[in-house]
């Protein structure tokens, strides 16, 4: 009877799966989830989350997205919203524990960034891995869920120069890493520590 | 490489997020999560429902409607037979039926009520 159901939605496009969903459709929205689980999950561990918190925390997150569907005007694209929903849960649960301080307040990392192997396949995860813990969750909450500088600063209660500069840091290192003069081959790899 | 380009090519690798292994059992569990919301929702609104009904019907006991509904159907006679000596010549006909008009306004009240409680139910 499920998979029924969600063979029903499997064909429809995510703004009509967002319509059914905002009519109740649980199973409509269970079909969005299917979609875009991995890409929420995906940049809550980028930002650094353990598997299981992020887990967590996507889960939250999608539950929210439900509770508020009528908002989704589809000016963005579901994921999107939902990784913008995913990474402000995640920042609140930092701040809930206080974890977000230490974040926030340990030293930029001076030391140059590793150089990367021109031979070497390299992966954007591993890639991240060579950030400051803020420098990382800086640089995915602007290029993996999509918020800008001041959202981006808004949401981790820090100025909005110092956001700017976490960016700009952890940006030089991932192009030092990720796009050398060299010419390293570039992908995404399917690894999520 | 122009930074705008590397920018660029940084969100794509962002949005290139691999499916997860555990993707089905994860959409299962928020699917899961949505349905016990709403099984909890529909039981709260149903106990919210019958608490409400409860108290509606003690409080019709307590304040002695159905008593007040009969003496005031009384007064209305009453009043109606004292205006007819009054006032033979007017209409007065309302009047006359006052235990009636009362049943009606109360009828009204509760249809009234449910129409409420539909719209608030629909809003939750």
């Amino acid at each position: 009877m499920a998979s029924l159901r969600h063979s029903k939605f499997a064909s429809l496009h995510d703004v009509e799966l967002c319509s059914h969903a905002a009519l109740g459709e649980r199973a409509a929205f269970g079909e969005l989830v299917r979609r875009h689980g991995s890409a929420v999950r995906g940049v809550l561990r980028r930002m650094g989350a353990p598997p299981a918190e992020a887990d967590d925390v996507a889960q939250d997150a999608f539950l929210t997205a439900f509770e508020r569907i009528a908002e989704f005007r589809g000016e963005g694209t579901f994921a999107a919203w939902v990784k913008k929903i995913a990474a402000r849960l995640y920042l609140r649960r930092l701040a809930r524990e206080r974890k977000l301080g230490v974040l926030t307040a340990e030293a930029a990392e001076d030391e140059p960034p590793p150089r990367a192997d021109a031979d070497a396949t390299i992966d954007l995860d591993g890639a991240l891995k060579t950030l400051g813990a803020t420098e990382r969750l800086c640089v995915t909450m602007c290029f993996g869920a999509g918020l800008s500088h001041t959202e981006a600063a808004e949401a981790l209660n820090l100025p909005l120069g110092t956001v700017k500069s976490h960016v700009k840091r952890g940006l030089d290192k991932l192009r030092a890493r990720l796009a050398p003069e060299s010419g390293a081959v570039v992908e995404g790899r399917a690894g999520h520590g | 490489m122009a930074e705008v380009d590397f920018e660029r090519r940084l969100e794509r690798l962002f949005a290139e997020s691999p499916e997860l292994p555990d993707a089905g059992p994860f959409a299962d569990r928020v699917e899961r999560r949505l349905d016990a919301g709403w099984t909890a929702r529909r039981w709260l609104i149903g106990a919210a429902g019958v608490v409400g009904g409860v108290v509606g019907a003690s409080q019709l006991m307590v304040s002695n409607l159905f008593q007040r509904v009969e003496s005031a159907g009384d007064s209305a006679r009453l009043l109606s037979s004292s205006l007819n000596h009054i006032s033979t010549g007017a209409d007065w006909w309302t009047l006359s039926g006052g235990g009636a008009t009362v049943w009606v306004a109360a009828a009204l009240a509760v249809v009234m009520m449910g129409f409420v409680l539909t719209r608030v139910i629909g809003e939750i």
